[in-house]
């Protein structure tokens, strides 16, 4: 059975994963709206309550390369000043 | 009707309050006359879902706790012996430095920073120490083998049975540089488990070849048979001490799941079992806080697993989602506490944010902005007095020493730094301010008193992205480093250090505060000592900021690609033993 859930879903604030659910289950965050959640009922249950949209991790992956990539490349387009003064994006391996 | 004394042989006590509640009373039922209630204590044992392994595997060795475990070598069925290591906290892995020997079926033991490793396929004698980040070779065993059991420290280890070309029974005992012979088990056997300390030892499990159940404590000269697990079974896991360990995974005639606890005398069958049914698996930490990862089922997997058993009622600490920034950005700064916070600053991926926002506890409002927009800056006070110092400020981009002050709704300006530059710290308020450190890891630090900054005294580390709390007179800096000063309003002065080098984090309290690492693991400050609060953050940053204690704090703001995300730290609620009450019905 995998270990994660992988899903995209927007971050409403206040609310949107509570003490409780951070009890439950796995919850980490991820650029592109990427959630990945722990493979049990209740992690299961909150993504489909938030609206979320499950995802291979295969698919997560490539959101979130696409979002760091298109970050990277804003970085890259930065004069040397500014680049000497901000990080370049790092890449990011889901779990 | 069946009466309780009929049932368990003894009647139920009559008391006017409650017992002393500690793990002898666990299972007790009493009738509480002043409260006219019946009541137990329980104790509540669980296996939950730790962070996975960044490399699936088994075979492989395990040391540390629950909460700084280490796991090292093992196998990999397409690509054969491991020599990689991981370091685990906070439901995260992150890689450590790789073993001399890429070995499978080793064992070991000592903590996260002085691990030991020894042994392995067929019939190494190879004994490395880890150091914290890299591993050195020490003394070899005199017997190489496989499949063998381990206990104590890198300093007093223990190596016990195994495999060569036949079943193992003698053991043998590490001094920091080599192995000398000890008492040998009674029952020789491979795929044995360990616990405890070199002079107090326990050896569980393995085959010999049929599977066996049988226990033995070592005293730091021989071995004696106590009574047996219920499960037999070998290439199982292990963690405690001889008189308090625990004992789950490994085989029987299938993988099983099955967790067993001994103390001192007897094997208890928990309640709780590992989620995925596994052998080979790494173990490490204590009985009541035991942790289990990698193994194989039918491959090499990444599982970890964390066991729980303790009498504590309540929630332990953790973070949840707050109101998102109306502007999603990085490397900002802030002032005030949980339910009214203040965000300015930072950079949102392609400009600077002069835009604040006022946070009431449950969302943000956009506030005045800054004169001069800029990120990597400082900031301390409060929602309606704050203070920005420092940082990158645009057009050109420059390193500034811009000083700007917040009432409440509008920004004006106050006295110059002394230094310029990203990357310092502040803490205090807008009259008693304290700012230090910055890039490139600077140690001085500035006094300000509401329109001019003095020189502080210089810190003993220099720094650059840390973490503060306190007051002017009362100040802490932590982070960049895992060192940790005190500021007394004249000097700084080093105390105990952070676990997690990188850490940063802000507060109000020099005896209260909060750091958060890159990998999202959380740490407390009690004044005295960092506490791993075995937490993470749920979006792991490296460029937000933190304001509040340890009761209340509040993490903002987002590494790049900057995201929008708040969260709340929720703080533990965990007490001493509750008696549960018990109800008919």
């Amino acid at each position: 059975m995998a270990l994660f859930i992988y899903g995209t879903a927007t971050n409403t604030g206040k609310g949107f994963f509570t003490a409780e659910d951070r009890r439950a289950f796995f919850l980490r965050g991820f650029p592109a709206d990427v959630w990945v959640v722990g493979n049990n009922e209740k992690g299961a249950m909150w993504l489909a309550e938030k609206n979320g949209v499950e995802k291979t991790k295969a698919e997560a992956q490539a959101l979130v390369t696409a979002e760091v990539t298109a970050a990277q490349t804003a970085w890259d387009a930065l004069s040397d000043e500014a680049k000497a003064m901000t990080d370049r994006p790092t890449d990011i391996t889901l779990p | 009707m069946t009466e309780y004394s009929g049932i368990r042989g003894t009647r139920v006590k009559y008391l006017s309050s409650d017992p002393t509640l500690n793990t002898s009373t666990e299972g007790q039922v009493w009738y509480n006359s002043t409260t006219g209630t019946l009541k137990s204590l329980v104790e509540i044992k669980a296996w939950s879902s730790g962070g996975s392994m960044n490399t699936a595997r088994f075979a492989l060795g395990g040391a540390g706790t629950q909460t700084a475990g280490l796991g090292f070598g093992g196998y990999i069925i397409s690509t054969g012996d491991k020599n990689s290591t991981e370091e685990y906290s906070s439901f995260s892995w992150s890689n450590g430095g790789n073993l001399g020997t890429a070995r499978r079926s080793l064992s070991g033991c000592g903590t996260q920073t002085a691990g030991l490793a020894f042994g392995g396929f067929s019939a190494l004698t190879a004994t490395e120490e880890y150091g914290g980040t890299s591993w050195t070779g020490g003394g070899a065993l005199s017997t190489g083998r496989r499949n063998l059991g381990g206990a104590g420290t890198q300093t007093a280890g223990l190596a016990f049975g195994g495999q060569t070309t036949t079943f193992v029974a003698n053991t043998e005992e590490y001094d920091g540089s080599s192995w000398t012979a000890g008492g040998a088990l009674n029952t020789a056997r491979s795929g044995i488990a360990g616990a405890g300390t070199q002079t107090e030892a326990l050896g569980f499990g393995g085959y010999t070849p049929t599977n066996t159940a049988a226990t033995e404590e070592y005293n730091g000269s021989s071995w004696t048979s106590v009574n047996s697990m219920n499960t037999a079974r070998k290439y199982l896991a292990g963690a405690g001490t001889q008189a308090d360990a625990l004992a789950f995974g490994g085989i029987t005639t299938a993988n099983t799941n099955v967790t067993e606890e001994y103390g001192g005398t007897n094997w208890a069958s928990s309640p709780a079992s590992l989620s995925t049914a596994r052998r080979r698996l790494g173990g490490a930490g204590t009985r009541a806080a035991g942790v289990g990862f990698g193994g194989e089922t039918t491959t090499q997997v990444a599982v970890t697993e964390e066991y729980n058993s303790n009498f504590n009622t309540g929630t332990r600490a953790t973070w949840s989602a707050g109101g998102v920034l109306n502007t999603a950005r990085y490397a900002l700064a802030g002032a005030g506490t949980q339910t009214a916070g203040l965000a300015f600053g930072g950079y949102s991926g392609t400009a600077m944010v002069a835009t604040a926002e006022e946070y009431n506890g449950s969302s943000w409002t956009n506030g005045g902005a800054m004169g001069t927009g800029r990120y990597r800056l400082a900031g301390n006070g409060t929602q309606t007095s704050a203070l920005a110092t420092r940082g990158f400020a645009p057009s050109p981009v420059n390193q500034t020493n811009i000083t700007e002050e917040y009432n409440g709704s509008s920004w004006t300006g106050g006295g110059n730094n002394a230094v310029s530059g990203s990357s310092s710290c502040s803490t205090g308020t807008q009259t008693a301010g304290l700012n230090w450190g910055g890039s490139p890891n600077l140690t001085s630090s500035q006094e300000y008193n509401g329109s001019s900054w003095t020189a502080g005294n210089t810190l003993n580390t220099g720094r650059s992205g840390s973490g503060g709390a306190g007051t002017q007179t009362a100040g802490l800096a932590f982070g960049s480093t895992t060192d940790t000063e005190t500021y007394n309003g004249t000097s700084w002065t080093s105390v105990n250090s952070l676990s997690n080098s990188a850490a940063a984090g802000n507060g109000a309290l020099q005896t209260a505060a909060i750091a958060i690492a890159p990998s999202g693991a959380t740490e407390t400050w009690d004044g005295t000592n960092w506490t791993s609060a075995g937490v993470s953050v749920a979006v792991p940053t490296d460029s937000f900021f933190v304001v509040g204690t340890t009761s209340l704090a509040l993490k903002f703001g987002d590494n790049p690609p900057s995201t929008n995300s708040t969260e709340e730290w929720v703080a533990s609620t965990l007490a001493g033993p509750t008696a549960s009450t018990l109800t008919t019905s």
